[in-house]
């Protein structure tokens, strides 16, 4: 299954950071994200766009991950050639992770 | 919530310069009695600045319109604050004056927060810049413009001489609203859970429909109601809570999905996020629902704000093109690929000086690779493609002819269709941190 049977996500810059929080629809399968979710799964699924190293957040109280992704950005809004500078489309992007049904764990 | 009347009601006007204002008018006219208005992004103000400098109007362009939908508010006595000054604050304060007065509003308190505008001192200054390289010293010539971020301390100081319209340059999105919040409910701004819990309210609303809505549905797994006419967030501020809703009757929908999307907006480490006024610690923060279009949040924790301001440098990169042209039917994607090589060796041959240059193709992979993992299929081949070519050049002559090089194609692979171009001035924008005493503030409070 797809991350996006699951859960949703949102993507924003800063410089030549990107964003990318991602949360579950049902609260329930917040461990099965923190276990299928890798920081290490993220930054081999977006490895032709990132240059540097992902780092996550752990937000448990609003069963949330965050990904932080550096020199993503082909410089930054202000000097990226590339078509979406924002990095809004990042979101929507990791949602196409090829993630485990969550099973008998959650 | 103890209380059933909120201490303030505090709405969000616009989220850039070129949001819809039409949607503010309705938060106006539904009773809040704050609106803030963030009109500046990144980019936004160095392209202000380029404006001041060939023009003298670095202004914003819609003040009157920001005044004239915050009608009803400025009429029962309430405040409107934004940092529509953007990159002249002194003729921003001219347009609001010369605005209020239109409106009948003649005599209204207007405060302006000046001294933003450190673009002299950065040329003078060997600030770092993490992200270029190099020092702001470094950039000569090219150092188009340098911004620091303002916090709320300057705002409050301006309301608490009266302001009700208050108007600066490079305000932080939050501060807009950390400074009302603090006022109203006699909130010290060295009080730093407080100050943390104004910003979460600051950076949920600051970003406008974001947390109505927009940048959210994704049918048909995610939908609201009428996403064609949003409104603005409103937040209503208690003195043991905060509830983020919209005006009755507008489409979108405040969810905890929403809100829970913009609370990590644009957010690194989720349990210091920093502003000027304050360390935030988002990460202990409850997201619950409280009633259709109604959702509960905070409190937050706080430390004690950083003792740097971070600077927006401007720098003068040359100029940008991109031109786009379209293919269609079997073998487009052949096609345009091939289209790609003949830009790349015409620029080759003709010598035209390019410093980068990128070629996508539209409706393949512009947006680049992902995923590639074993259960992936390859995308089936489209029937149709756009090839846009993007790149930055010294001069602008060399943009012009990137931009040739591209219409050229209508006698290039078959079928090339829609060439279309944009050739402007490329001004870059990268961050220093520099210590807030160096920044020359300086509150102006005067009547319309």
């Amino acid at each position: 299954m797809r991350l996006r049977d699951i859960a949703y996500a949102r993507s924003g810059d800063k410089g030549d950071t990107v964003n990318i929080c991602v949360f579950p629809y049902n609260d329930g399968h917040y461990d099965h994200l923190r276990r299928q979710v890798t920081a290490e799964r993220v930054r081999e699924h977006f490895r032709d766009l990132v240059r540097g190293p992902v780092t996550r957040y752990e937000v448990p109280a609003l069963c949330g991950l965050n990904f932080v992704l550096e020199q993503a950005l082909d410089g930054g809004v202000s000097m990226s050639l590339r078509i979406d500078p924002h990095g809004k489309a990042f979101g929507s992007q990791l949602l196409d992770l090829e993630i485990e049904a969550p099973g008998a764990d959650t | 919530m103890s209380a059933a009347t909120p201490r303030l009601r505090i709405a969000a006007g616009s989220a850039y310069a070129g949001d819809d204002l039409r949607r503010a008018r309705v938060a106006a006219e539904s009773g809040v009695d704050v609106m803030c208005f963030d009109r500046l992004a990144e980019r936004t103000l160095a392209m202000a600045h380029a404006r001041q400098v060939s023009a003298g109007r670095g202004q914003d362009e819609e003040i009157d319109e920001i005044l004239a939908v915050s009608e009803a508010v400025l009429r029962r006595g309430g405040r409107v604050i934004g940092n529509f000054g953007a990159a002249n604050v002194a003729a921003g304060l001219s347009d609001t004056v010369a605005a209020l007065r239109a409106m009948g509003l003649a005599g209204t308190t207007v405060g302006a927060i000046h001294g933003d505008d450190v673009t002299d001192l950065a040329r003078r200054s060997d600030w770092e810049l993490p992200e270029f390289g190099g020092t702001t010293a470094d950039l000569g010539d090219r150092l188009v413009a340098a911004h620091a971020y303002i916090g709320a301390d300057l705002i409050l100081s301006a309301l608490h001489a009266g302001a009700q319209v208050v108007i600066g340059g490079r305000l932080a999105d939050p501060s807009l609203f950390v400074a009302p919040i603090c006022a109203a409910l006699d909130w010290a701004l060295d009080d730093w859970d407080r100050v943390a819990t104004a910003t979460c309210v600051g950076h949920l609303l600051e970003c406008g429909a974001h947390v109505t809505g927009g940048n959210f549905v994704d049918p048909p797994v995610r939908t609201l109601p009428d996403p064609h006419r949003l409104g603005v967030p409103i937040a209503e501020v208690y003195d043991d809570g905060v509830i983020v809703t919209k005006p009755a009757g507008t489409g979108g929908g405040v969810t905890v999905g929403t809100v829970k999307t913009q609370l990590l907006y644009e957010i690194h480490d989720p349990s210091s996020y920093v502003t000027p006024d304050v360390v935030a610690d988002f990460s202990t923060i409850r997201v619950e629902p409280a009633g259709p279009d109604r959702v509960r949040v905070g409190p937050a924790k706080g430390k004690a704000r950083p003792d740097q301001l971070k600077v927006l440098v401007g720098v003068n990169l040359g100029w940008r093109v991109v031109a786009e042209i379209s293919f269609g039917g079997l073998g487009c994607v052949d096609r345009a690929r091939l289209a790609e090589d003949i830009v790349r060796r015409q620029l080759a041959d003709g010598a035209v000086p390019v410093d980068r240059l990128r070629a996508d193709l539209i409706g393949v992979d512009s947006l680049g690779r992902v995923g590639g993992g074993p259960n992936d299929r390859p995308p089936a081949e489209p029937r149709e493609v756009r090839l846009r070519v993007a790149a930055i050049c010294p001069q602008r002559d060399a943009a012009r002819e990137v931009a040739r090089a591209v219409d050229y194609l209508y006698l290039g692979p078959a079928g090339a269709g829609g060439a279309v171009s944009r050739v402007e001035p490329a001004i870059g924008v990268t961050p220093a941190y520099v210590d807030r005493t160096v920044v020359p503030t300086d509150v102006e409070v005067i009547k319309a």
